[in-house]
């Protein structure tokens, strides 16, 4: 025992001595490193086709593992519902999948698919369906054959509709369960409106009135490839796999969509305060903000840098960092490619700091709005930007997907580079005149959900309050009393 | 090279099915990235695994410290987590304006801290000598921030293009991630090797708020959050997977910053953590960095490992949670750690009874029965490294009740102990294995993480790769041994959430 702790103690010496030896070329971590120059990044070739039918085509090679990735995107999403079939969009993106083929019924793809390896899921969204298809290279013609097969002649079946109320009336008698959820639907409610396509959710009623006659009506106007993307990456080689996309999907022809127009974001700003009394927690969850952007918009590198600041600078330095508030507090001026996004910041703090917080909140908004940033925060901001923007190319799904959604938004496909001159552009003097025109820190609309007993201060300090009612209307009630 | 080798994969794949050719081509992928990883053990006994890709010009860490929860005991309950919190808050030279200043302050801070402590604890506490210390407290804590560069180690990495940067606690383990722009690799060492060598945990008391917001953002304003902690606190009478990795409310609030730096001593030495590089770098200039920056930290002991061990069970436990929700089930049985000879049977019956759309759980309970909408099953619970569980869990689908599921459950229960499982299920699990271990691949970081954790917990970073050959070989007989020992009552804990009200007369 001790002949080893001598080894061993000398063996430490020598390390120490070591270390000491060499220790003139470390450095701190505060000390200025010359770095290598970065490798470039190697943009991968990306096939970008049209097929006769209208069906355009991302395609990118990747031999690293021996998996194909493919996703699609449809327009169908749910901005098409009415307000009296909240849930369309989203039941036959489901029922898509799970009701399978006229020729593979969706039990038995379940088994085909998984026996594979393979996954295959559609999903109806706000904007778009998607579809997706992950599996191992060997299996690709039978990947296909099933994803084309399930686009252009799904079964959707009685059995597999009936299924997919079930679920979506479970989630709806679920959706008051989680305190997350209740602020962030009911923030968006006080954003776009109540029945807005942007913030609706379905109900009881409204999942009860779809039939099968509905989702095929939907199905047959809005699914055809001249309404859809399609990305692939993976182990093949972009020629044989076009050729394989263009044979499976040649059956399927072009049709005319006669599109409903786009819902509008018409906001009206105001200041408000709004409150949900839930009783059984001790920490609230508050969001607070106004309407927000738009991706194209000229200022969008700007609020971009804003952002950045605003959010970690200085709201998680201040309510985390400094006062030990929050785990997670933000602030986050949101932009979408086709409509204005929201505007919002947040955080959750014990019931006994709540209306401070929101103080807090209200202040840094205001505060971005009235000076400039200084020139160490806005340095900061661009060289995160800048030196992380390797990120947004490290894998090839990123690329093709990000090029899809460009593409289906109609922006032009090298957005994410014309973003980046932007940022490289931006001053602080940008940003201010952005925050000024931007944000409307006296207008904000704000929401606690939370227990009022426990709070510091009353949440009428802030305003009058308006108490939202979340009980969700139960399933035989009419719809007349429902709305009072 | 590439085209050779892709035509001769087509013209085998064009001839056969055989699941056997299947597995030998699966395995010539996964040899061909082992053959590429490097390791080197520093003279202080820190390893660095390395795997070089150049997909991209960028790189992922993943620092794997072996400590997590499972070494806490009463008292320090949360204190791993605590760690890792306070890990970000700089060094002697990172986030201070005045390091020996600081330092200064921050100890006298520690002693006013205790003295309150015990001055509160007292049997006629002295209310007057209370005021007077919270007074001082509160004047050292401001007198503290003087000297903090607030948040400075996030803006370093910030700065450099940092992507992911953060960590996570478990039962098992703390694990430190970032990615950077592969040229800045040196930066990383330079940043890493200071945190583990010069630590200073300062911001201890406004940290330590942070978490206690965690804790109720994650336990106690959730319902599930709430189920989870009685339910591993029932499940593990004895092993410290018995409470939560955030720790109880009351040892938060009174864990103080030298606690931090005593378990800290114990539990950061270089032998206790393992790091995995993954990326556009170079494995020999790696080990060179690394043992410039790394080999100056002092090595130390191995911890002792962990002696308390989870007592065979005496009979079904069960466990409620009443609550603002709808109900949801979930049931666990003891099973033995990852290293196990059952291990890959149990990942098997886990894919087979409730993983995906054709498992036994979904077909019958959600597809046939109608009575939920999710059902699935899962291993590694809450922790893999010691004895874990094997959990079942079910959502009940509206206006159906636990109950209702958990007898179609133990109905499925009873099929897989007296009954085989198929040829077919079989396959399919083996399958999906691969498919899985392929997507888990793709990313550096999630690489890294995989390096690692096979390094520490199952012994060698080779099982990564190498876990494929125990996945094909294991047999329908291997998991109808496995659900016989195992799934059975006495064995089990049964959780459930109770809409509020209703008080468990479901």
């Amino acid at each position: 025992m001790k002949l080893l702790k001598l080894i061993n103690a000398n063996l430490i010496l020598l390390c120490i001595l070591i270390s000491s030896i060499l220790s003139f070329a470390q450095k701190s971590p505060k000390e200025k490193l010359v770095y290598p120059q970065l490798h470039k990044i190697e943009m991968p070739k990306i096939e970008n086709v049209t097929l006769k039918n209208g069906m355009r085509l991302f395609l990118i090679e990747d031999h690293q593992y021996p998996t194909v990735d493919l996703r699609a995107m449809i327009g169908a999403g749910s901005i098409y519902e009415t307000n009296d079939k909240i849930g369309l969009a989203s039941i036959t993106g489901t029922v898509l999948r799970t009701g399978g083929t006229e020729n593979i019924p969706g039990d038995k793809m379940d088994k085909l698919l998984e026996g594979l390896g393979a996954d295959i899921e559609t999903y109806g969204e706000t904007n778009a369906t998607y579809a997706y298809v992950s599996l191992l290279k060997e299996d690709i013609d039978k990947g296909i054959s099933i994803f084309s097969d399930l686009l252009m002649h799904p079964a959707l079946p009685e059995d597999k509709i009936a299924l997919a109320k079930i679920e979506q009336k479970t989630w709806i008698s679920r959706r008051n369960d989680n305190i997350w959820s209740i602020t962030d639907r009911e923030f968006r409610n006080l954003i776009y409106g109540k029945d807005h396509a942007f913030s609706r959710y379905a109900e009881y009623s409204t999942i009860n009135s779809i039939t099968r006659d509905d989702i095929v009506a939907f199905y047959k106007k809005y699914y055809h490839p001249n309404n859809t993307i399609l990305a692939a990456w993976g182990d093949f080689d972009v020629k044989e796999l076009k050729k394989k996309l263009e044979d499976a999907f040649s059956a399927w022809p072009e049709e005319k969509i006669d599109f409903p127009a786009k819902p509008q974001v018409n906001y009206q700003h105001k200041y408000t305060v709004n409150f949900i009394q839930k009783n059984d927690v001790n920490q609230s969850h508050i969001q607070l903000g106004h309407i927000g952007g738009k991706l194209d918009d000229p200022d969008y590198p700007a609020l971009l840098i804003m952002n950045q600041i605003l959010s970690f600078d200085r709201m998680f330095k201040v309510l985390r960092t400094k006062e030990g508030l929050t785990y997670a507090p933000w602030g986050y001026f949101g932009a979408d490619y086709d409509h204005l996004g929201i505007f919002n910041c947040g955080t959750q703090t014990k019931s006994s700091s709540t209306v401070y917080a929101v103080e807090l909140l209200l202040k840094e908004v205001k505060r971005i709005t009235e000076e400039e940033v200084t020139d160490e925060e806005l340095a900061k901001a661009k060289d995160s930007y800048m030196n992380s923007f390797v990120f947004n190319f490290d894998s090839k799904g990123k690329i093709v997907e990000r090029l899809m959604n460009y593409a289906y938004f109609n922006y032009p496909l090298d957005f994410i580079e014309k973003t980046r001159n932007g940022v490289e552009k931006v001053t602080k003097a940008d940003i201010l005149l952005a925050a000024k025109k931007h944000l409307q820190p006296d207008k904000m609309q704000i929401l606690v959900v939370g227990n009022k007993n426990d709070f510091d201060k009353p949440l009428s300090s802030l305003g009058q309050v308006n108490e939202i009612d979340i009980a969700i209307p139960t399933e035989n009630m009419p719809e007349a009393k429902k709305q009072q | 090279m590439h085209l050779r080798k892709q035509k001769r994969t087509g013209v085998i794949l064009s001839f056969l099915f055989f699941p056997l050719f299947l597995s030998l081509l699966n395995a010539q992928t996964f040899e061909k990235i082992k053959e590429k990883v490097k390791e080197h053990t520093l003279n202080n006994g820190m390893k660095f695994i390395v795997l070089e890709r150049n997909e991209a010009p960028v790189v992922s860490f993943h620092i794997y410290a072996d400590v997590g929860s499972a070494q806490e005991s009463y008292g320090i309950t949360g204190i791993s987590h605590i760690l890792e919190h306070m890990a970000f808050k700089g060094t002697k030279t990172v986030g201070t304006k005045d390091f020996e200043a600081e330092s200064k302050v921050l100890d006298k801070l520690d002693k006013v801290y205790d003295q309150l402590s015990l001055e509160k604890k007292a049997v006629h506490p002295d209310s007057q000598k209370i005021s007077t210390l919270q007074n001082e407290f509160q004047e050292l804590k401001k007198e503290a921030r003087e000297f903090i560069k607030v948040g400075e180690y996030w803006d370093m990495y910030d700065e450099q293009g940092g992507s992911g940067l953060n960590a996570y606690t478990s039962t098992d383990a703390t694990q430190y991630i970032v990615s950077l722009p592969s040229n800045r690799l040196e930066f990383w060492m330079a940043m890493e090797s200071d945190r583990f060598m010069n630590p200073l945990f300062r911001e201890f008391f406004e940290e330590r708020d942070v978490i206690m917001e965690e804790r109720r953002l994650g336990v106690e304003t959730q319902p599930t959050g709430k189920l989870f902690e009685d339910f591993f606190s029932v499940a593990f009478k004895s092993h410290p997977y018995h409470h939560e990795v955030v720790g109880h409310m009351s040892d938060l609030k009174q864990i103080t910053r030298n606690d931090v730096k005593k378990y800290f001593k114990k539990y950061y030495s270089p032998s206790n953590l393992t790091v995995a590089i993954v990326g556009d770098v170079k494995a020999e200039e790696v080990f060179r960095l690394a043992d410039l920056y790394f080999a100056r930290i002092p090595s130390g002991p191995k911890p002792e490992p962990l002696r308390t061990e989870e007592p065979e069970q005496w009979g079904e436990r069960h466990v409620t949670v009443e609550a603002q929700a709808q109900p949801l089930i979930i049931v666990g049985y003891h099973r033995p750690g990852i290293n196990s000879s059952d291990d890959i049977a149990f990942d098997a019956m886990a894919n087979i009874f409730g993983q995906g759309r054709s498992s036994r759980l979904f077909s019958v309970l959600v597809k046939e029965k109608k009575i939920a909408v999710y059902s699935g099953s899962f291993n590694g619970w809450p922790g893999t490294k010691y004895p874990n569980l094997f959990a079942v869990y079910c959502y009940p689908a509206k206006d159906h009740s636990s109950d209702e599921c958990l007898k179609v459950i133990d109905n499925e229960i009873s099929k897989l102990i007296n009954e085989s499982i198929t040829e077919e299920e079989l396959s399919k699990y083996k399958h999906q294995t691969k498919k899985w271990m392929y997507d888990g691949m793709k990313e550096n970081s999630r690489m890294a993480a995989s390096l690692t954790f096979n390094d520490v917990v199952r012994g060698d970073w080779r099982l990564t790769f190498d876990i494929i050959k125990a996945v094909d070989a294991i047999t329908i007989e291997d998991v109808k041994a496995v659900a016989r020992k195992y799934l059975v009552n006495k064995n089990r804990t049964i959780g459930e959430i109770i809409p509020e009200g209703k008080g468990g007369a479901l």
